[in-house]
């Protein structure tokens, strides 16, 4: 009994925490006129979807094409770089493996709204600005690969160093083992992180509000923003537009639950 | 058949794994070190608008950081930062780790209900303003609706647009979005703190208040210095709230350094001025990061 009356205070503490989530989706759906009732309508009394229209008038498509496109990017360039990294770190022992670390750590904490105008310096510098999405791809990759570094790294030390022992008897060479033994081993961990990352990046906004001149190829927070502080009052397209924005994000989410909060809460601190 | 001495070492252990790890360290040297570098410089330097793109510029010495503390938005941004940290900070960690002990119990779904949480952490920053610009809204606000029915306040608060309440709306805001992330850390934490020792404290007439204070608060921290300095950090680099919610205003009243700066590069065109905000976050976040580095080494020795 006591079990299930845990269970209720939990959800109820979960909903209470998702009721932003929630109102988000709720004032999609009621019309212009509802929204101002006040008390307001905690639940759309005449629901009405107006996702087309907001998606249409506001050429949605675009921008979220340009935010996965990044998003790609970034985590390409993070699961290129980071894998190797983190499996070397997770192998490495030493001063210099505990130095490489730290700087691995120390170099990203740095905020990007601190980071972005040197970078919008030697972006212009080398012409990387008249390719604007690459610039965001390469700046932000430098913010997402220690997260994916630290947590991939946490996956690799779960792998049994025999096995790569074993390979390396068998004949093959360091660079076999990695590849044809371990990488199939750590898959599932290298995927989650990798998710994890590319969400993130989705939702990136100094950067590419920075750096991305060009409306065509702005991304949807930056476009999200404009329409921000430029129509306070319309807020049913907003939350539209944010519902549009974040139901991929959210749909991503709930398949893999399980598995990211397994990833987070095995690596999280190792 | 003949190999090079480069191809050799590659695939030789030490070669191959060190390869991979400067491949990322020297990408983080460009992207994350040289930025960080050219700030400081920048600080030491006078530029403007013209000088921006070169190196060489006149020597400034210590005037761009005497000019900045002379500005009248100086101090009160500086302040505005330590309570947005602060308060940030410790209400993050009381709900977070509030949140980590109750889920800690036994019960059927636990871990289902508690990932669910995790979907505040993953939404973008931007959105999770819009959404909270909307339920701060003065007039037709949810959150004045639900302080008025409860009976905690009369008239309408306008959160965003009253100087007295428009820090603490991006607070709220912050603190929103980082509970998740304080919650699944100090879970793994008390997930590490063996059951055993836990039986002997109630076997020897501990209560519940005794077995926190005497057991979980000394071997949680670690975590919970890991917590803090990451959620230091996380809160200091926290720029698309504010760029949604307020930009800073009204009249500075929710600006904090690290939007400051961004809008003197970027809106006013002080460069060097930014450079100097810049410059001080970069020490104060180093140090932060020391001692994050210091729990996390501390944490792997158990």
């Amino acid at each position: 009994m006591k079990r299930y009356v845990l269970l209720a205070l939990a959800i109820l503490f979960a909903a209470i925490y998702l009721f932003p989530v929630y109102w988000m989706y709720a004032t999609a759906l009621k019309t212009s006129g509802s929204i101002f009732k006040y008390p307001p309508e905690l639940w759309p009394s005449q629901p009405l979807f107006q996702v087309s229209r907001v998606f249409a008038e506001h050429d949605i498509g675009r921008y979220l094409w340009n935010s996965l496109l990044v998003a790609t990017g970034i985590t390409a360039i993070t699961m290129l770089l980071g894998t190797g990294a983190a499996y070397a770190l997770a192998n490495a022992r030493g001063a210099k493996a505990n130095v490489a670390l730290f700087l691995v750590i120390v170099l990203q904490v740095l905020p990007p709204s601190l980071m972005v105008t040197p970078l919008f310096v030697a972006f212009n510098h080398v012409g990387l600005l008249d390719y604007p999405r690459t610039a965001v791809v390469l700046a932000t990759a430098a913010k997402t690969l220690a997260f994916y570094i630290v947590l991939c790294r946490a996956t690799f030390t779960q792998v049994p160093r025999e096995l790569k022992d074993a390979a390396l008897v068998d004949g093959n060479s360091h660079l076999g083992a990695f590849f044809l033994i371990i990488l199939p081993l750590a898959r599932n961990g290298i995927l989650i992180t990798s998710v994890l990352v590319f969400l993130q990046s989705f939702g990136e906004y100094v950067y590419s509000r920075s750096f991305i001149a060009t409306r065509e190829l702005q991304t949807a927070t930056v476009n999200l923003a404009t329409y921000l502080s430029a129509n306070s009052a319309d807020w049913v397209g907003l939350m539209n537009y944010a519902g549009i924005y974040v139901a991929p994000i959210l749909i991503v989410f709930i398949l893999l639950q399980r598995q990211i909060v397994t990833g987070l809460t095995s690596g999280a601190l190792k | 058949m003949l190999q090079s001495g480069f191809a050799r070492y590659l695939r030789d252990g030490k070669g191959f794994e060190g390869t991979l790890i400067v491949a990322a360290v020297l990408y983080l040297l460009v992207f994350a070190a040289f930025p960080l570098l050219y700030t400081v410089l920048m600080s030491f330097q006078e530029v403007d608008m013209f000088t921006l793109g070169t190196l060489v510029r006149p020597f400034a010495g210590l005037k761009n950081y005497t000019d900045l503390f002379q500005r009248p938005e100086f101090a009160p941004i500086v302040w505005n930062t330590v309570i947005f940290v602060t308060l940030s900070i410790v209400f993050q960690l009381a709900i977070g780790f509030a949140l980590a002990l109750f889920f800690l119990q036994d019960f059927p779904g636990s871990t289902y209900v508690r990932g669910l949480f995790l979907a505040g952490w993953i939404l973008p920053a931007l959105v999770v303003g819009a959404v909270w610009r909307w339920i701060f809204a003065g007039d037709f606000g949810v959150l004045n609706y639900a302080l008025q029915s409860l009976g905690l306040i009369d008239g309408q608060i306008y959160w965003l647009s009253d100087p007295a309440y428009a820090l603490y709306s991006v607070i709220i805001a912050n603190i929103w979005l980082g509970i998740p992330f304080n919650m699944i850390l100090l879970s793994v934490g008390l997930a590490g703190i063996p059951g055993d020792v836990y039986e002997a404290a109630e076997m020897d007439g501990a209560n519940v208040f005794q077995r926190f204070l005497t057991i979980t608060l000394p071997m949680m921290g670690p975590t919970l210095g890991a917590v803090v300095a990451l959620g230091v950090i996380f809160t200091l680099q926290q720029f698309d709230l504010v760029a949604a919610l307020t930009q800073g205003g009204p009249a500075n009243s929710s600006n904090v350094a690290q939007y400051w700066s961004w809008q003197m590069s970027f809106q006013t065109y002080e460069i060097s001025g930014g450079a100097t905000v810049a410059t001080m976050m970069i020490a104060l976040v180093i140090v932060v990061a020391v001692i994050y580095v210091r729990s996390v080494q501390r944490e792997q020795s158990f």
